[in-house]
């Protein structure tokens, strides 16, 4: 895969909490990169920080130190070139399904003609499987439309990059199921860089290139990063049959339940934030480097 | 009035006070008056007025003119008396001098029968005849009616006749220029109690009660006062006195909310109609001929408009001379009851104009000057109002009072106009009057002051 | 079930009013007093008087009488101070639509510049807190002393009491325009122009909608008010000349006259509330 697209170097977040008492330090010396047509999860517990740095990433919030390079450039402030699909579908309620993704459409090209806006968000909607329901209002859609919704509108603007925050988190266990098949079919059709928070483990299996661990706040790093050795073409009814799955799966449940409270304080001997180990829990201990090797 | 008449015609008198004493019916006469009026247009009528003055120049007696012009004809009169008096000219004259400045004039009034001759106007024509497009302008309050004058949305206006003295004077506002050119009335007021004090005749009972009056700036406050301070009681710490205006009146004693007032009419009569009040006593018992309301102005509406202020003010003298005649009231009662007026019973203001009234306790009275209209604003009665004024403390400091009762109450300008209607304006503008038996001398108003022993002064 | 439920609501409805006319109409009922003898007195006081009472409430027949003889002629003009009740109404009406639409016109645009800015809220809220509870008659004798027009005092009587509500309303609605909202348009990087039309006004829309339909009903409140103590024109004028003439048929009539235009006006809002308003 090609170079580094997306680059964070030593990114820090802090807050002043009491006036002259020291700051409080969400995390601190995030380091991590993103290649073109990537799909990368972050793990963690809650105020660790992870919804800061998709905001930082998505030019909505500032850090406190560090810089986010994207495409050579560096990030200051909101731009479409990054889509964003928020935790709550973030949908305008007084506009219909279409209206919200024509709203995003026309941002991005003010001087299209209206069949050239139209045409795009026809196509968008029908992506996400939405043609039918494209005149309702979000009040009259199902939470697991109304996500769609969003997908469809963040991707209308054919970003550089998209930014999902824990986007299924409110939606139940099927609806999640199927709308995850259908972005795992449409980032694999568009090749689509993706940085996503999530809760689920299964998720970010199912989803994600890279798993990024972050461990607890304040003073959160990443960890580690998981890499994602099942074949791509993965697909939610199968993955579980995968030898590698639970191995996987294991190694990230562990960290979240045991190793995450542990690492801020005590970090393991020889880990260097500016390179948090990459890890291949899939693998046999023996396969470990080649597959390091492929993916680096 | 009788300056619209045609002086050649045989028939009509010229001379008298108030040329209508001679017609069968005023309604005729002012429904025939008001139609010529209209086709003549206002020239014509100036025409008229011009040749009765020389008329009457010529034969200062009635006979004598009638006898003229029954021996040589109208027409031959005419001519006769154009060759050797130039009446084209005089004509001319008068039409120069009579160009209005302002037609259309907006006047403010409050609904009471003190306000008879500023109403009566308009329906009846006085107005019209001077040439004048008047809108009389129903109005809340005084001190509403006090600010639109003020603000100049009002021409002239009804005041109560302490008012304009305290506006010129800057008590309870800035001081400005304001004049009385005429009085409205005299008498009209009555004190009135709640039905349940039948039995309380007697002021010493009083104490404790809680009055109303229309406004602190009123007669009706300080007659009140005076009487009550007569009868031994102190109107401040004794009872209770307020300020409510007279729609409101009624409903308060109707709700046991006040004893009694002393208010204009018809407030009084519409208590006893409503079968809440008796009239304990009117105003005129204590005061005969006492001034009531004003018919005011600025002293720069004067200034800037004459012409338009003396036909104004000769319409109101007029009107007032017509509502001084008791034969009139009951006409003028019908004219000025209706909604856009006083918007009261016809039997109400009728009873309040021709004094033939019900008193609440089961009697009818008769006392024709129950109200009466004289326009002339003695100079004497705004001293009389300052030296209350100064007695309950509403003015403080030295005063020359002969001064401002001079600027304020324009008794020479009222005079000159009651000489034009034909009324005899009395030959000074001070008199000495008594209230209640006490002797008023307006060249000592300080010495009239201290002679209380009730007073805040 | 639904259909059946608001009959009987409309049933129970004419039901209470029915009760209310009988037992209004039993309060008024005649008693019996001592009447007056004397011919000539009772020729001279009214009714009530003459039978030895105060003069009563009117009853109910009294008053849909009144009723029916007002809206038959409800635009006749008798003169400057007797005109008819459709003409009083619309007087009102008129002065309230352009006061409320003056008061519109400034606290919207500023309400929502107010709302933008967290500092201008902070700086001007005192002032808003300050001028917010004073009664709007009391701005009157000051409008009249410096507008020096009644006519214009009035309207800017209604102007001020209508300011408040839709100001405030309007600040709020649009500093609380949900953040997820504004932040979409951020990463679209609309223009702040097209960020202010198409996503905060129609955001606030429902909040400023609520702040319009309490001021109008505030002014309608206030004008008869004021109306009352002017004069001139108006449905309050027609209250206080009727008040002066302690005809209670009349005033009541005006009261329910009062009641339904301003249910008018409040319904007209809450239509508009209502096209506006959107379900989350």
């Amino acid at each position: 895969m090609g170079a580094e697209f997306l680059k964070v170097e030593g990114l820090s977040k802090s807050f002043a909490v009491a006036r002259g008492g020291p700051p409080l330090v969400v995390f601190d010396e995030v380091n991590f990169a993103i290649e073109k047509g990537e799909f990368v999860c972050i793990i963690g517990h809650s105020g660790c920080g992870k919804s800061t740095i998709l905001n930082i990433l998505a030019g909505l919030d500032e850090a406190s130190g560090g810089v986010v390079i994207m495409d050579g450039r560096e990030v200051a402030g909101p731009s479409l070139d990054r889509g964003v699909v928020f935790q709550g579908h973030a949908l305008m309620p007084w506009l219909t399904a279409r209206k919200n993704v024509e709203f995003a459409v026309r941002s991005r090209w003010p001087d299209a003609r209206r069949a050239t806006i139209d045409e795009i968000c026809d196509r968008y909607l029908t992506m996400v499987g939405l043609a039918g329901a494209a005149d309702k209002k979000p009040a009259e859609l199902s939470g697991g439309m109304k996500q769609r919704v969003g997908i469809a509108r963040a991707f209308s603007i054919s970003p550089k990059m998209l930014l999902l925050d824990e986007p299924f988190g409110a939606l139940d266990a099927l609806t999640r199921g199927v709308i995850q098949d259908e972005l795992l079919k449409i980032c694999a059709a568009t090749g689509q860089t993706v940085f996503m928070i999530t809760h689920d483990v299964d998720e970010a299996i199912l989803l994600a290139d890279k798993i990024m661990l972050m461990s607890n706040g304040p003073g959160a790093r990443i960890a580690e990063i998981v890499v994602n050795t099942l074949p791509r073409d993965r697909s939610r009814h199968t993955i579980h049959k995968d030898p590698q799955y639970y191995a996987i799966r294991n190694h990230l449940v562990d960290f979240l339940v045991s190793r995450s409270k542990v690492f801020t304080e005590q970090p393991p001997a020889g880990f260097d934030p500016l390179h948090p180990p990459l890890v291949t829990p899939g693998l046999p201990a023996a396969e470990t480097r080649l597959a390091l090797g492929a993916h680096r | 009035m009788s300056g619209f008449k045609n002086p050649y015609d045989p028939n009509i008198k010229l001379s008298s006070g108030c040329g209508c004493g001679g017609h069968s019916t005023q309604a005729e006469h002012d429904a025939a008056a008001e139609s010529a009026r209209f086709d003549s247009g206002s020239e014509a009528l100036q025409s008229r007025v011009v040749e009765s003055a020389v008329m009457r120049a010529l034969f200062p007696q009635d006979e004598l003119r009638r006898r003229f012009l029954r021996a040589v004809g109208a027409g031959t009169a005419l001519s006769a008396i154009s060759t050797f008096f130039p009446l084209g000219m005089a004509k001319e004259a008068f039409a120069q001098v009579g160009k209005l400045e302002k037609q259309s004039v907006k006047i403010g009034f409050i609904p009471i029968t003190c306000a008879t001759p500023i109403i009566m106007s308009l329906p009846m024509g006085f107005y019209s005849r001077q040439g004048l497009n008047v809108d009389v302008v129903k109005t809340a309050g005084w001190a509403v009616i006090r600010d639109k004058t003020l603000n100049k949305e009002y021409d002239a206006a009804h005041m109560l006749s302490p008012m304009p003295l305290a506006i010129s004077l800057g008590a309870g506002s800035n001081p400005i220029p304001y004049v009385v050119p005429a009085i409205e009335n005299i008498n009209g007021q009555a004190i009135t109690l709640s039905v349940k004090h039948k039995d309380k005749r007697d002021p010493k009972q009083w104490k404790g009660f809680k009055f109303a009056v229309p406004f602190d700036y009123s007669m009706h406050n300080y007659l009140l006062r005076y009487y009550l301070a007569e009868h031994g009681l102190d109107p401040d710490r004794d009872v209770q006195i307020r300020s409510v205006p007279p729609p409101e009146m009624v409903a308060n004693l109707r709700a046991d909310n006040i004893d009694g007032f002393l208010a204009p009419d018809p407030v009084n009569q519409r208590a006893v109609y409503d079968g809440v009040g008796f009239i304990h006593m009117l105003t005129k018992e204590m005061w005969e001929g006492h001034p009531c309301c004003a018919f005011a102005a600025s002293k720069e509406f004067i200034t800037n408009n004459p012409n338009t202020y003396r036909a104004l003010l000769r319409a109101i003298v007029d009107a007032t001379a017509f509502a001084a005649k008791p034969e009139n009231r009951k006409q003028i009662a019908e004219a000025i009851a209706p909604a856009n007026f006083l918007n009261q019973p016809v039997t109400v203001v009728e009873q309040v104009l021709t004094g033939s009234y019900a008193d609440g306790l089961g009697n009818v009275l008769k006392v024709p000057n129950r109200i009466d209209f004289d326009p002339f604003p003695w100079n004497s009665f705004a001293v009389w109002i300052m030296t209350q004024m100064k007695r309950w403390g509403q003015i403080k400091g030295n005063i020359d009072y002969a001064k401002v009762a001079r600027e304020v109450f324009l008794a020479t300008d009222a005079a000159k106009m009651m000489k034009e209607a034909g009324l005899k304006p009395p030959a000074t503008t001070s008199k000495k009057f008594s209230v209640m038996g006490k002797e008023f001398d307006p060249a000592k108003p300080d010495d009239y002051i201290a002679s209380f022993a009730i007073k805040r002064a | 079930m639904q259909r059946s439920g608001r009959l009987a609501a409309t049933l129970l409805s004419f039901v209470i009013f029915a009760l209310f006319v009988a037992v209004w109409h039993v309060a008024t009922l005649p008693t019996g007093g001592a009447p007056v003898a004397d011919s000539e007195y009772s020729k001279l006081v009214g009714s009530a008087a003459a039978s030895g009472q105060k003069s009563a409430m009117p009853s109910p027949k009294d008053v849909a009488l009144k009723l029916w003889e007002h809206v038959k002629d409800p635009f006749f003009v008798r003169g400057t101070n007797d005109q008819g009740i459709g003409i009083q109404i619309a007087y009102s009406i008129g002065r309230v639509l352009l006061g409320f639409s003056l008061a519109a016109l400034v606290a919207i645009p500023l309400g929502f510049v107010i709302g933008m800015s967290p500092l201008l809220y902070r700086a001007f809220d005192p002032f808003i807190q300050v001028l917010k509870p004073i009664s709007p008659l009391a701005w009157m004798p000051l409008a009249l002393f410096t507008i020096k027009d009644s006519a214009t005092s009035s309207i800017f009587v209604i102007f001020i009491c209508s300011l408040w509500p839709m100001l405030i309303n309007t600040a709020f609605g649009v500093s609380a325009v949900r953040r997820e909202w504004l932040n979409v348009a951020r990463t679209l990087e609309v223009s702040p122009l097209r960020k202010a039309f198409l996503v905060v006004l129609p955001a606030a829309a429902p909040t400023i909608m609520t702040g319009m339909r309490i001021s109008v009903g505030i002014a309608w409140l206030v004008i008869v008010a004021a109306e009352m103590l002017v004069g001139g024109t108006g449905i309050g004028y027609f209250v206080w000349n009727e008040w002066n003439n302690l005809s209670i048929s009349n005033i009541l009539c005006a009261i329910l006259l009062i009641g339904l235009v301003g249910m008018l006006l409040d319904q007209i809002l809450a239509r508009l509330a209502c096209a506006v308003s959107y379900p989350e």
